[in-house]
């Protein structure tokens, strides 16, 4: 085995500790951040982002503490005006539906099919919890809605006329519990309806 | 005490050593080779996911980074043909990892590729992604080109000097690097027992996990039931329903403990890895499931990995022993079989010092 001089020593020692405090450090911060909120996360709160946010950030709460037992079917729809100035509301476009469509029978699913309108409802869902109305200019919720508005309006396609308006509307289905289940779960849709958004030429910028 | 004292100072040397450098090869393989798999299949969508096309705009996401200052290099231009070099870099980043080539070059090149797409819409992954994503970090840190790779069968076939024979300032770069591969390698897995021990222990708190139906929920849920008839058939009944929702709780709650106890750490594994495969088809997540049985290979016993690697070894020799009989003797036979023996001598030589961090003594 090599010998290592004094110098050496005091190089691999020195590194060596460093290393160590340093991966303790971070690997405190990721259980502190997985962990329930507690005093420790509380009272380190903004060391503890500092090494989790943005690149280290973890969220294995993988169907839990419960799985997801609602099924959440969006929907958009436009409004056009015609060369005449004729207002015309077109019919309702299943966004979702089409997202399951393509999803059944293919062993490895898109995530523009699986993800995309999946999860732009939860960020939606997740920034307006007291309801539809529009939110602040530059919130995270006003993302949300531009992001939403971005989806319809590629999923349905640029059609003839000039898209003036478009609305969403979402229709949330519990899961009926299982058969040998004695649970009484009402099972019908509930729809919430988003308010008509306006819609400018460069809301569809890079859309087709 | 001083017993106790002579093992610590007896193992310390080994710290200066690279250790699992098989396990570090298998994380890197299936790690690079699932966000390649993911990157081809996306193909066709990848300007809508990631590129000049998607519905999450680049003003969008540059007013989001702003926030969170997450790093990715599509957002220093959204033209279109940026972005098509830097997805076509991703693929070849991975496809360069997955074989070693460069190693630690090309990870650092991966890495940087896989924040640059994620980071471009967050909104985008699933737990696959996420874990994909850390892994990507933490394998630049590592060596895990050591075995396995284009590198060290290009390092078996043009030897550079013993290790003995080196001069201190190289061997201590050298321990230096080890060190950090070492600390890589145990936040890899620290971090696989963090997935489960969360997973499980909030699963606990569930009251669908506690009455025994969770696993019926997602079975029912649109996005992820490819085989509705399939999920059906598994949801229908209530005695296969209950085991596994009881099972994958025990499961990911016992795997951190069960890492004390060698054979039940391994017991635990191969049934995770089949719970993981079951996943991909039934709900329809393949590049999740792939993703965290690559991660999960970082507590595969040494012993079993090159049992595996033995056997595709003579397979590929059998391959190609009778290609050459077959009468195609153009001098690629041989030297293909001289590589697989220049690369079994690399595996003997690194084995020595090598051990996994799951499990000790494996």
């Amino acid at each position: 085995m090599r010998v290592w001089s004094t110098p050496a020593r005091v190089v691999l020692v020195v590194a060596g500790v460093g290393l160590g405090a340093c991966v303790l450090a971070f690997l405190g911060a990721l259980f502190l951040h997985v962990a329930p909120a507690n005093s420790v996360s509380k009272e380190y709160r903004d060391q503890v982002d500092w090494v989790v946010y943005p690149e280290f950030e973890q969220n294995w709460k993988l169907f839990a503490p419960d799985p997801l037992q609602r099924n959440v079917e969006v929907d958009a729809r436009v409004q056009t005006i015609g060369a005449d100035g004729q207002v015309a509301t077109g019919a309702w476009h299943g966004l979702t539906a089409g997202d399951w469509a393509a999803i059944r029978h293919d062993p490895a699913p898109s995530h523009l099919d699986q993800n995309l309108l999946r999860r732009a409802w939860d960020f939606y869902e997740s920034t307006h919890g007291e309801g539809d109305a529009q939110a602040p200019d530059g919130s995270r919720g006003r993302m949300a809605e531009r992001y939403l508005e971005r989806i319809a309006l590629q999923r349905i396609g640029p059609g003839g006329d000039r898209v003036i308006q478009v609305q969403l509307r979402a229709t949330v289905t519990s899961v009926a519990p299982p058969a040998w289940s004695r649970e009484q779960v009402d099972t019908a849709p509930h729809v919430r309806e988003l308010p008509w958004w306006p819609v400018q030429a460069e809301d569809r910028r890079g859309l087709s | 005490m001083t017993s106790a004292a002579t093992a610590v100072r007896a193992a310390l040397p080994r710290l200066l050593t690279t250790l699992a450098p098989y396990q570090a090869a298998v994380v890197r393989i299936g790690v690079a080779g699932t966000w390649g798999a993911y990157l081809l299949r996306e193909w066709p969508h990848r300007r809508v996911l990631y590129g000049d096309r998607s519905p999450w705009s680049a003003e969008l996401n540059d007013r989001l980074l702003a926030d969170t200052h997450a790093f990715t290099a599509l957002s220093w231009s959204d033209g279109r043909w940026w972005f098509e070099a830097v997805y076509l870099l991703a693929l070849l980043s991975a496809v360069a990892v997955a074989a070693g080539w460069r190693t630690r070059a090309s990870t650092v090149l991966f890495a940087l590729t896989v924040l640059s797409l994620q980071n471009r819409n967050v909104f985008l992954g699933d737990g696959g992604d996420n874990l994909v994503h850390l892994m990507a970090i933490y394998l630049v840190f590592t060596r895990c080109g050591r075995v396995w790779s284009l590198d060290a069968r290009r390092r078996a076939r043009r030897p550079g000097r013993d290790p003995s024979e080196w001069g201190e300032p190289r061997a201590v770069a050298d321990a230096l690097a080890a060190m950090l591969h070492n600390c890589a390698m145990l936040v890899i897995a620290v971090q696989v027992v963090l997935v489960y021990a969360a997973a499980g222990w909030y699963k606990v708190q569930g009251t669908r996990w506690q009455d025994g139906t969770a696993v019926f929920y997602p079975l029912k849920l649109g996005y992820f039931t490819p085989w509705p008839e399939l999920s059906g058939l598994l949801g229908g009944s209530l005695l296969v329903t209950f085991a596994l929702t009881y099972g994958t709780v025990i499961m990911q709650v016992g795997f951190p403990f069960s890492l004390a106890a060698r054979r039940l750490k391994n017991v635990l594994l191969a049934v995770m890895v089949c719970e993981h495969l079951a996943i991909a088809v039934l709900l329809g997540l393949p590049f999740f499931s792939l993703a965290m049985v690559s991660a999960d290979a970082v507590f595969l016993p040494t012993a079993f990995l090159l049992a595996v690697r033995e056997r595709l070894a003579g397979r590929w020799a059998a391959l190609r022993a009778g290609r050459r009989t077959s009468g195609a003797a153009d001098g690629t036979g041989a030297d293909g079989a001289a590589g697989v023996d220049a690369g079994a001598g690399t595996a003997v030589d690194a084995g020595a010092g090598g051990e996994p961090v799951g499990g000790r003594g494996d």
